[in-house]
């Protein structure tokens, strides 16, 4: 306890020094903490589940996934056709349907991007909208074809409320242009700056779409962009995954089925040079300016008291107690500045942003509960690792030599 | 140039105001430079260690600096300023435009499109991007986007996107297929067709890579989707978007992914930037065949570096708050240089030195140590200008592109380096050296 209480006395001798290492080491454990936030971000978008999984179906080859709506049914039964075949729990068609509300004006403000998808399917089978949409909303959806629900991102944008009609004009689909009254307004977070709409509705406008010689709208063989289904365990998944590529129904264009997770990885390889700088080469880079500021921080004070070390050394402090207490101080510093900045990172972020940002237009993603345990752990660290040479440095301190200079 | 950077007066004119007031630091000194630098070397130690992490730092700033500098190059470099893209109305990428192709032929004849030997330079294409599953080095499973356009004809396209092949290879032939024996259908082993393919140099590279070879060679087969391909020429696309692009013929490509019937884009060229412009706007606004968006190449192309102008924000905010970290780093070294040397302030003091000259003393002290740190970091930053990265590009309305292009270290980013460190050193240093000049003079020598 004496020696703790040693350790904190010395650091608080130079108040400027100690806030300034401290100053220093918070900065840089708050580099860390939102660069290992973006980390977790993107490792939760491709974690594996195990149980209730969702399983998505997309166009095998081409970006974006353009499928034939003569696949919707077959693929909403996960292609099974022979008895034992498995079918999937639920299945739920995606349809995106983009357009401006001001033609003359395209700008991005003026665009609106509707999901178009069964609405009775929206509270069952968006895991991240069950839990935060209100159910009278989507009833009102079900009941109206040209209802749209409508984030309160976009609805500002577009400088709207819940209960007016817009008017919009397609430009994925060109010449399908449509009236929509808004029904309901979507949750901050994910959905905020997008718009779901009855997927009849826009099946409809479609099929009675006839071009200038009468021929049938560009992408009607094409509108279908994702089949979502919800299966039960990965066993399952990996039979309906197999029913639904093996089978000749889905050749132009062939298909692919495949869980959330993994096609946000495969996004994501495309990224995977720049994710490794972040990872090997950002966070590494900076733990060595922070080892660099503290170590100097320490070995100016190790020197200011090299006649105060002799002393101890005179007074008993054995070699590898004077480390050891140089280690402590170091240590403190930076284990008290990691979790101060962690926690107030964690406080900031989460409370007063919602989270951190890390792709435009994607919601805010929360700090991590684990940054209370990786920012001291980092702050510790790299304090410990900063002290190895000034701490030897004191341990190696000779009373004799010093007391002759004084002398 | 890169010309996302901070513009040119933003860089220079701190830099210059930093440089000019060091200048002058230096000139009007009176307190010999010689004895702030023996000091630096007196502690060697730890003016070192405050100089690595100011060159940490700046070199971070550097490398992620040059990334982006790759990134914007690559997207100004795949525009000729005489081009106009022509796509569908309402579509904000080339992979979402549906032009009939009944209608190529009269948008050629428009007034402003330049033609060569009775054709209009005029390059009609069909652009898809493909998500292609491969195995990386470590044997694991990953995918690639791969961007191909089909092209009617290889020559005039090649004639409009101002692009040649390297020497052994060759344009696409009229049926843009070869038989081949030994390549099938992947997976059926029996004697099939094979795409002709040209491929951009860096998406040669890159496919070669799959394979352990430096480059796919004219010859080498891969396959890509539902068909196996053949190269049949490399093209010379030094640091542009093409280079990471594979080009086949239009009708092939349209009917191996379900895009028979159109084009996604035409590209004409105009006589000049001014004429592409006007061709641009006339298409847009005035031909009333079909619904056109018409832009210059260079207008679309500069979109794309949306997502360059998105990383770069983030590179500023986290080199920002490490150089922050690296200023109280240098302000640490700065009060402890103080109060080991107090009573030599006091002397200079009662010598007859101002007080200014102890601050300009001390300021230039911490201004050399982040010069020393900050260049090494330049320095050593500069080796990674042409180490070949890939990313993708794009704009948020659009499919991103997956362009491998290389790092660029220019003279605006050893600048910005520089202006970094030189920042971080004069906020580091201003207070100590403050604090120095208002020490009383019999005090600091008691």
């Amino acid at each position: 306890m004496k020696f703790l209480l040693l350790i904190f006395k010395n650091l608080l001798r130079n108040k400027v020094r100690t806030i300034l290492t401290c100053l220093a080491t918070m900065v840089l454990v708050f580099v860390v903490t939102m660069i290992w936030t973006v980390v977790y971000f993107l490792n939760d978008l491709t974690e594996k589940k195990t149980e209730n999984l969702q399983a998505i179906i997309t166009e095998k080859w081409q970006l974006p996934s353009q499928m034939p709506m003569s696949y919707a049914q077959p693929l909403s039964e996960g292609a099974a056709s022979h008895p034992g075949d498995l079918r999937p729990k639920e299945s739920m068609l995606w349809l995106f349907y983009g357009g401006t509300i001001d033609p003359e004006n395209k700008t991005r403000d003026s665009l609106i991007f509707f999901i178009a998808t069964d609405p009775n399917k929206i509270l069952t089978m968006i895991d991240d909208l069950k839990k935060i949409v209100d159910p009278k909303v989507v009833e009102k959806l079900r009941q109206r074809k040209d209802g749209a629900v409508i984030g309160p991102k976009r609805l500002k944008t577009i400088n709207k409320k819940v209960g007016e009609r817009i008017k919009v004009t397609g430009l994925d689909y060109k010449g399908i242009d449509l009236e929509f009254e808004i029904v309901g307004e979507l949750p901050s977070g994910q959905y905020e700056d997008l718009a779901i709409m009855n997927q009849d509705y826009l099946n409809d406008a479609i099929d009675a779409y006839r071009g200038p010689s009468g021929s049938r709208h560009p992408l009607d063989q094409r509108r279908l962009n994702f089949v979502w289904l919800r299966v039960g365990n990965s066993e399952d998944f990996a039979k309906i995954s197999n029913q639904i590529e093996a089978s000749p129904l889905f050749r132009n264009p062939a298909v692919k089925c495949e869980t959330f997770g993994s096609m946000v990885a495969s996004f994501l390889d495309a990224y995977t040079g720049f994710i490794w700088f972040i990872k090997w080469i950002l966070v590494p880079g900076s733990m060595v300016s922070m080892t660099m500021v503290i170590a100097n921080a320490i070995s100016l004070s190790v020197r200011e008291r090299r006649k105060e070390i002799a002393v101890l050394k005179v007074l008993g402090f054995s070699p590898g107690r004077i480390m050891v207490l140089v280690w402590g101080e170091a240590l403190l510093l930076g284990l008290v500045s990691g979790l101060a900045t962690s926690g107030i990172a964690y406080v900031v972020f989460n409370v007063l942003m919602g989270g951190i940002r890390v792709f435009p237009g994607n919601p805010p993603y929360p700090v991590p509960l684990d940054c209370l345990w990786w920012g001291p752990l980092v702050g510790g660290g790299t304090a410990i690792l900063g002290s190895l040479l000034p701490a030897w440095s004191a341990r190696s301190v000779k009373v004799a030599e010093v007391f002759a200079k004084i002398a | 140039m890169n010309n996302t950077l901070p513009s040119l007066l933003a860089l220079y004119i701190p830099l210059g105001v930093i440089a000019l007031a060091l200048v002058l630091l230096m000139l009007t000194r009176k307190i010999p430079f010689q004895y702030s630098v023996r000091n630096l070397v007196v502690r060697w130690k730890t003016t070192m260690m405050t100089a690595v992490a100011f060159t940490v730092v700046v070199l971070l700033l550097t490398v992620m600096v040059a990334f982006v500098g790759g990134m914007n190059r690559v997207v100004a470099r795949s525009a000729h300023p005489g081009n106009v893209l022509v796509l569908s109305d309402g579509a904000t990428d080339e992979v979402f435009s549906n032009l009939p192709i009944n209608d190529a032929t009269e948008i050629e004849h428009q007034p402003g499109v330049v033609w060569q030997k009775g054709r209009a330079l005029s390059s009609r294409e069909v652009y898809i991007c493909i998500n292609q599953p491969t195995t990386g080095p470590d044997g694991r499973s990953k995918h690639r986007f791969l961007q191909i356009r089909g092209v009617e004809d290889p020559d005039i396209a090649a004639q409009v996107h101002e692009l040649e092949l390297l020497p052994g290879g060759q344009w696409l032939s009229v049926g843009g297929v070869q038989e081949s024996s030994t390549a099938g259908s992947p997976g059926d082993g029996k004697a099939a067709s094979v795409i002709e393919a040209v491929l951009g140099e860096a998406i040669a590279q890159e496919l070669g890579a799959d394979r352990g070879q430096e480059s796919l060679q004219v010859g080498d087969t891969f396959e890509l989707g539902p068909r196996r391909w053949l190269v049949v020429g490399i093209m010379r696309a030094p640091g542009s978007a093409f280079g990471s692009e594979i080009w086949a013929k239009r009708s092939i490509v349209g009917e191996t992914f379900g895009k028979q019937n159109l084009y996604t884009s035409l590209v004409l060229r105009a006589g000049d930037a001014a004429s592409a412009k006007a061709l641009a706007d006339r298409l847009s606004h005035q031909y009333k065949k079909s619904a056109l968006q018409a832009t210059t190449e260079a207008e679309y192309y500069s979109k794309l570096s949306e997502s360059a102008e998105q990383i770069l924000s983030a590179v500023f905010l986290v080199a920002s708050i490490m150089a922050v970290g690296g200023v109280f780093g240098i302000m640490n070294t700065m009060f402890a240089a103080i109060a080991q040397r107090a009573s030599d302030i006091g002397v200079l003091r009662i010598i007859g030195f101002a007080r200014w000259q102890i601050l300009a003393t001390f300021l230039l002290e911490s201004l050399v140590i982040a010069l020393i740190g900050g260049g090494l970091g330049c320095i050593l930053g500069y080796f990674v200008n042409g180490i070949s990265a890939s990313t993708m590009v794009g704009s948020n309305d659009g499919i991103p592109k997956s362009v491998v292009f290389e790092m660029v270290v220019d003279p605006n980013t050893v600048a910005l380096g520089l202006l970094f460190t030189l920042l971080m050193g004069g906020l580091g240093g201003f207070l100590p050296a403050l604090a120095a000049m208002r020490l009383r003079p019999l005090e600091s020598l008691r």
